[in-house]
């Protein structure tokens, strides 16, 4: 196991954009728009979350009926047991504008498919699945998964049967979501560990599905709205 | 299918008009096409993690400066302690959002996430008044020459 | 000039250790509709805020569930917490939304969230 003991290759170089961060932040703090204590504290928080808890709870569903009973009426305190606390986790104890305490778990079959998005914002299910990715926030995504599913997920590489239900769930309000994909064939006989393993983060958004062997996220597509961007 | 209420497009239309300045800035453009963006430094350096170290106090910085995070924070502590000229000063999450979807296309397309995030915010607070080009060259200035002395 | 304060603790005090959505529990009265019931989405005027999807006024949706009490956020947005009412979720068929969506595809829906205030009986 010589590779253990080579130090983790760096990036020995100072870019604009790092040291524009650190101004921008700065500058900020000294101005009174917020604190750096408060900065730190919710950089803290941040730092702690991504997709393996959501991967998690859709491994244990998948094993567990009674569990998966419950994590589609009470993905909240579902979450609970994958150390997610919606309520408490956060340094606010209640939730903020952008993070409510409301977890809604989507439940695909064979014949519905669950994706969702925001089409007003970019709302996401931040404690239980991370920062959004990029494409997830674009206007393009936002915009047109409404009006043409079908076609966006296929730009994803997910090409759905006629007789398979197509359903987006626009996240407009104070839940936030993610979907519970069919257990893929193939799978039989897995642990937890081997099968949340398999629950990437497209999986969670509901733009991929599942198979043995897939643990990452494919590059995705990232385009620019056509008309020109107006509020 | 109703027809849209005529008032709805006259209201778009007012709200176009306030749309601000709408102008490139010269020192973000500086950063733009000088600036080395993390997939050019990952690669060129072997390292696999798909986001700049920065991206996270980014996302936190714009938490920060939105109404009701700064809000909650704020209102946690006693009255007395509390800055109420604050309230003036905050950047909505909505509103930050929706100029980081059209600066960005406008003047970032061909910028990466999260630097077209940073140079966004960057740009959204300079033309709102609440930090000054000149003061963001200087301190950038600084800050490069802290990082690079050790 | 003294600058109004506004005055937020109320929800803190509210909300913490309990959570937003769930510091309104029980505070909307009874609901007026059921899982089932079919509705229309109003075409209510919106000059300052909301977060009604304008593609869907004036459309029809079938309640899948009822997820929660909270002020709408026409309210919320201006900190007016006084009047909770109920949340659905709502499904819609894709052609009713756009009646040009193919036919090959009929069964395809989208849901959404919305307050109980934007919905009429159908």
């Amino acid at each position: 196991m010589a590779e253990k003991h080579k130090p983790a290759p760096m990036v020995d170089e100072v870019s604009e954009f790092e040291v524009l961060e650190i101004a921008v932040r700065e500058l900020a703090i000294e101005k009174g728009l917020f604190t750096a204590e408060d900065h730190q504290h919710w950089t803290e928080y941040m730092h702690t979350l991504g997709p393996l808890p959501a991967a998690r709870l859709v491994a244990k569903a998948w094993l567990d009926p009674e569990y998966k009973k419950l994590a589609v009426k009470d993905g909240v305190k579902a979450s609970l047991d994958v150390g997610v606390d919606w309520v408490n986790s956060m340094p606010t104890k209640f939730g903020t504008p952008s993070d409510y305490c409301n977890l809604r778990v989507l439940e695909d079959t064979p014949k519905l498919k669950h994706v969702v998005v925001c089409t007003l914002c970019s709302c996401y299910p931040r404690p239980i699945l991370g920062q959004s990715p990029e494409w997830y926030r674009t206007p393009n995504y936002r915009r047109r998964l409404v009006r043409w599913p079908r076609q966006v997920l296929a730009e994803f590489g997910l090409q759905l049967p006629e007789d398979v239900e197509v359903r987006v769930e626009d996240s407009n309000q104070k839940s936030r979501f993610i979907v519970l994909p069919v257990r893929p064939e193939g799978t039989e006989g897995w642990t937890e560990d081997q099968l949340a393993e398999i629950v990437t983060r497209d999986c969670l958004i509901g733009v991929a599905v599942p198979r043995p062997g897939k643990t990452v996220n494919d590059p995705r597509p990232v385009r620019p709205a056509i008309n020109p961007y107006k509020h | 299918m109703t027809d849209i209420n005529p008032d709805k497009l006259k209201l778009d239309g007012e709200m176009e008009t306030r749309n601000m300045d709408d102008s490139p800035i010269e020192l973000l453009e500086k950063i733009k096409h000088e600036g080395r963006v993390w997939d050019d430094l990952s690669e060129q350096y072997g390292v696999d993690n798909p986001d700049p170290p920065w991206r996270i106090t980014l996302e936190a910085t714009c938490d920060m400066l939105a109404d009701g995070y700064w809000a909650t924070f704020n209102i946690c502590k006693p009255k007395d302690e509390r800055n109420t000229e604050q309230e003036s000063k905050n950047l909505d999450a909505v509103e930050r959002r929706w100029e980081e979807d059209q600066l960005v296309s406008q003047h970032y397309t061909d910028v990466p996430f999260p630097e077209s995030q940073l140079l966004a915010l960057a740009h959204t607070l300079i033309r709102r008044g609440l930090l000054n080009e000149k003061d963001l060259a200087s301190r950038m200035a600084e800050v490069d020459q802290r990082l690079n002395s050790a | 000039m003294s600058k109004p304060h506004f005055d937020r603790e109320h929800h803190v005090k509210k909300a913490t250790g309990i959570g937003d959505p769930q510091c309104f529990k029980g505070e909307a009265g009874p609901a007026k509709f059921k899982v089932g019931d079919k509705v229309r989405i109003k075409d209510l005027p919106d000059i300052f805020y909301s977060r009604t999807q304008v593609y869907t006024r004036g459309a029809p949706a079938t309640v899948a569930e009822l997820v929660y009490e909270s002020p709408a956020a026409e309210d919320e947005s201006w900190d007016n917490t006084d009047n909770p009412v109920w949340f659905y979720s709502v499904v819609f068929k894709q052609k009713d939304l756009w009646p040009d969506y193919p036919d090959t595809f009929a069964n395809d829906t989208v849901e959404t969230e919305l307050p109980e205030r934007w919905l009429e009986p159908l």
